[in-house]
């Protein structure tokens, strides 16, 4: 008894049942009657490599349970593709189960799967990734998609102002700013290529878009100085530039005074300087700038404060 | 407070009167590592006398003037510098030290008995019941999609806390016989397509469980032909056949073909022949190198954020496919992915973020975690080699702030580890806690040489060795805290097992030379 088993139209279909694994299966689920049933039949179907419409059904039923499912999402995909679908009208019900399951990471591949058959770019794709971010704008596979579908319809120039108002409703957004970095460095690199290790200076990037950067990221740190990712973000356009740090040295200054102690505004703006010290050769500087991390700006990181001071040859803090 | 008849309790005098900044700002001390460490006096001896060690060695800890429970500054205070900009970012992350602060001071709704130090005893006896109890029951259908990973956090947690898992040798492989496809590899139930992520859990717990019946029922050979449709045209792999790519498909893959020994050879079937691979190390760690980024750290893919889990999946590759101090700093900048991985670490909570401006989550006590004593051994073995005058580096992270965070906001009232105060706990987060603080207590150092060895040629992985550390005592001066019924058992840094299953496997596979 039940939707399937009742059903004229699976009549043909012998459903297999599961095998859980042996007579004291572990790790066993408390499974319904409904999810149990639907899974016999996926299986039976599956083991005949059915592609059909009643099977589409099935898989959207077994999501719908369960949408952790990665088998089903990869067999969906394949019928979908085989049977020629509107795909169109694929993502509108993917929309639906992204929203209500916006912590699932499956539907993203099955998104993407779909969305590399689909010729141009819907209308409607950027707004519903919209509204995945306005629930959470961190969510990592969303943003892993974002980026593929940048690639696929070269969106790069419309996506620095949508970048830019995500940023300015949480200049913390870490998500955000490396997606900035994508948008504005990584279209310049082949991703099958490029390595930080081994070719990060790049000159291909035009010395405007780097000034234009640098500018960005300094009235960043100016509205949240303690706030690291537009420091990171700093750092990378100036190994892009191949220049090194001193040039940013009195912009740091100003949130880092090693005359003044008491009035430090930001452990990164300190350890920026510790790398401009010891790159202008000012030990005594640099070495400084890391006793004061270690000792009581960002103490719980004091033992990496300290390898850095030994290797300007200072001794430990605190030991 | 709550109570409960069926657990331990021990309140501290001076725990239930003592305001607890008063304590630490008595002196004025900046430093809070050295000088903050009183014992009460009954609890030292108590101490003592149940782990053996020589009470000389806590002599510099103990406060005698106070005599009370001591948690450090660092821990019970606001980070020294806030920005007045509140974003949901800086809102989340106030709200997160908010909840994590009176667990941190032992002075929360903790159930728990505490040390000296402030610090909760593993509640060993509720967790180990926890897992038995999930081991028997993942209860929820979204787990029919990960069952073989149920089985390897619960065992792996289990042996951390000194569980015999033998007993459960018989029916992991009559629940791992269900998932195993005849086409090679594991799918997460009866029915489901191999995936890599669940073939890697379910080749690791028949590790684990051992007995010959355990790792025999491996269709090593179909396994492998699978393996090669995985492999990518970028040296990267997929984690199920048209799935999706990113760096755990790597990690896992070179987890089972090296433990596994599987040929290197790609089968004849493997689509990426076509494009002149002929090996599954082709292309496979430029492919790692290219996933750091910007920030130092790594990420699932190249481009993408970097991230603390993929992190360690791209560094134990590395380490799977040749010695730290050869692969780590030929294909990543090392000073950079240091820093990074060093920024992960919280104050006042003392665990670890995932991410650049994200908040602490107990598993990556293991994610991150799980990356310095790689790190450490690509480092000290750079470092000796060169100036006498640096010193080697063994801890490069707070030891003491993670087994703090750990003990006291991740442990359930009832058993099961967790992601943060007032999370569900779950298995996954119970291992990945636990192997985590396994790992602030002992040495993973890596032991090999540069010279190739005769026989199966991924070799670099199975020349680790692990020492405990000192009693509650770091190399470096001041990192003493904890007590012997926190101790754990120790896990292998690369395959995450304890040794002797990583020992076995090796030892039953690598002199095949077929299938």
């Amino acid at each position: 008894m039940g939707k399937y088993s009742d059903s004229a139209e699976w009549e043909d279909i012998v459903p297999i049942s599961q095998d859980d694994g042996g007579p004291n299966p572990l790790a066993a689920i408390a499974y319904t009657e409904d999810y149990s049933e639907a899974m016999s039949y996926l299986r039976a179907v599956m083991a005949v490599d059915e592609k059909s419409d009643r099977v589409l059904g099935l898989t959207e039923d077994i999501i719908q349970m369960n949408p952790a499912h990665y088998t089903v999402w990869l067999y969906r995909a394949d019928i979908l593709l085989e049977l020629q679908k509107n795909l169109v009208q694929e993502l509108e019900w993917l929309n639906t189960i992204a929203i209500k399951h916006h912590k699932n990471f499956q539907i993203w591949h099955h998104r993407q799967v779909i969305m590399s058959h689909t010729p141009t770019l819907p209308s409607s794709e950027i707004s519903f990734l919209a509204r995945m971010f306005a629930k959470d704008a961190k969510n990592y596979h969303v943003w892993s998609y974002r980026q593929w579908l940048v690639r696929r319809f070269s969106l790069w120039d419309s996506e620095l102002p949508y970048v830019e108002s995500l940023l300015q409703s949480d200049v913390r957004n870490n998500s955000a700013w490396n997606h900035r970095w994508f948008i504005v460095f990584a279209r310049y690199t082949d991703p099958e290529k490029h390595s930080i290790k081994n070719n990060d200076a790049d000159s291909q990037v035009e010395p405007g878009i780097i000034e234009r950067e640098i500018e960005y990221t300094k009235a960043a740190i100016l509205m949240a100085p303690q706030n690291q990712s537009p420091w990171n973000y700093l750092r990378g356009i100036v190994r892009k530039q191949g220049k090194g740090l001193v040039g940013l040295k009195s912009f740091a200054e100003q949130f880092a005074n090693l005359e003044k102690e008491d009035e430090v505004r930001s452990s990164h703006a300190l350890d920026f300087l510790a790398d401009v010290y010891a790159e202008e050769e000012e030990n005594e500087l640099s070495g400084k700038a890391l006793e004061l991390l270690a000792r009581r700006y960002d103490p719980i990181r004091k033992n990496y404060w300290n390898y850095r001071r030994s290797m300007l040859g200072f001794e430990q803090v605190g030991a | 407070m709550r109570t409960k008849p069926k657990r331990r309790k021990v309140i501290h005098k001076s725990r239930s009167r003592t305001p607890l900044r008063q304590l630490h700002r008595r002196d004025g001390y900046e430093n809070h590592m050295a000088s903050d460490r009183a014992v009460d006096r009954d609890e030292q001896e108590e101490l003592i006398s149940r782990d053996g060690t020589d009470p000389l060695s806590l002599e510099a800890t103990f406060d005698q003037a106070e005599g009370r429970l001591q948690v450090p500054d660092l821990y019970t205070t606001l980070p020294p510098i806030k920005d007045t900009l509140t974003t949901d970012t800086s809102v989340s992350q106030d709200n997160i030290i908010q909840r994590c602060l009176p667990h941190l001071s032992a002075s929360g709704s903790s159930v728990f008995s505490v040390n000296g130090q402030g610090i909760p005893s593993l509640e060993r006896e509720n967790h180990i019941d926890f897992l038995h109890s999930t081991i028997e029951n993942a209860r929820y259908i979204p787990y029919d999609s990960v069952r073989p990973w149920v089985l390897y956090w619960s065992l792996t947690a289990l042996s951390l806390l000194g569980e015999n898992v033998e007993t459960y040798q018989q029916r992991v492989v009559e629940t791992l016989s269900a998932c195993q496809n005849l086409g090679g590899g594991f799918g997460a139930g009866h029915g489901q397509l191999s995936h890599v992520a669940t073939s890697y859990a379910a080749v690791l717990s028949l590790a684990i469980v051992g007995g010959s019946e355990s790792l025999d029922m491996i269709g090593r050979r179909a396994l492998w032909r699978w393996l090669g449709q995985l492999k990518q045209s970028d040296g990267g792999f997929s984690l199920c056949v048209g799935g999706e790519e990113d760096v755990r498909g790597a990690y896992c893959s070179m987890t089972i073909i090296s433990l596994l020994a599987l040929p290197l050879e790609l089968p004849p079937n493997a689509p990426t022949r076509a494009r002149g691979f002929a090996s599954f190390l082709d292309g496979l760690p430029e492919y790692l190198s290219r996933c750091q980024t910007f920030e130092g750290g790594i990420s699932g893919r190249p481009q993408s954020e970097a991230h603390g889990a993929y992190a360690f999946c791209a560094l134990a590759c590395l380490c799977i496919i040749g010695s730290p101090r050869e692969m780590l700093p030929k294909y990543l900048d090392l000073p950079l992915l240091i820093s990074w991985l060093s920024s992960r670490q919280h104050a006042p909570e003392g665990g670890f973020s995932g991410r650049t401006n994200k908040l602490v989550d107990g598993c990556y006590s293991h994610w991150v975690g799980g990356c310095w004593p790689l790190i450490e051994a690509a480092m000290n073995a750079s470092q000796t080699s060169g100036s006498t005058t640096t010193p080697k580096i063994r801890s490069w992270y707070s030891q003491e702030g993670l087994t703090r965070y750990i003990l006291s906001c991740c442990q359930a009232d009832d058993g099961g580890m967790r992601d943060k105060p007032n999370t569900i706990p779950d298995a996954y987060h119970t291992c990945y806690t636990l192997a985590g603080l396994s790992a602030t207590q002992h040495y993973s150092c890596y032991s090999g040489t540069r010279n190739a060895e005769a026989g199966y040629p991924l070799n670099s992985a199975f020349h680790w060795d692990s020492s405990k550390k000192g009693p509650q005592r770091d190399m470096n001066k001041g990192e003493d805290f904890g007590d012997a019924r926190t101790m754990l058992g120790s896990l292998h840094p690369i395959y995450v097992i304890p040794w002797g299953a990583v020992e076995r496997c090796h030892g039953l596979f690598s002199q095949k030379t077929r299938f």
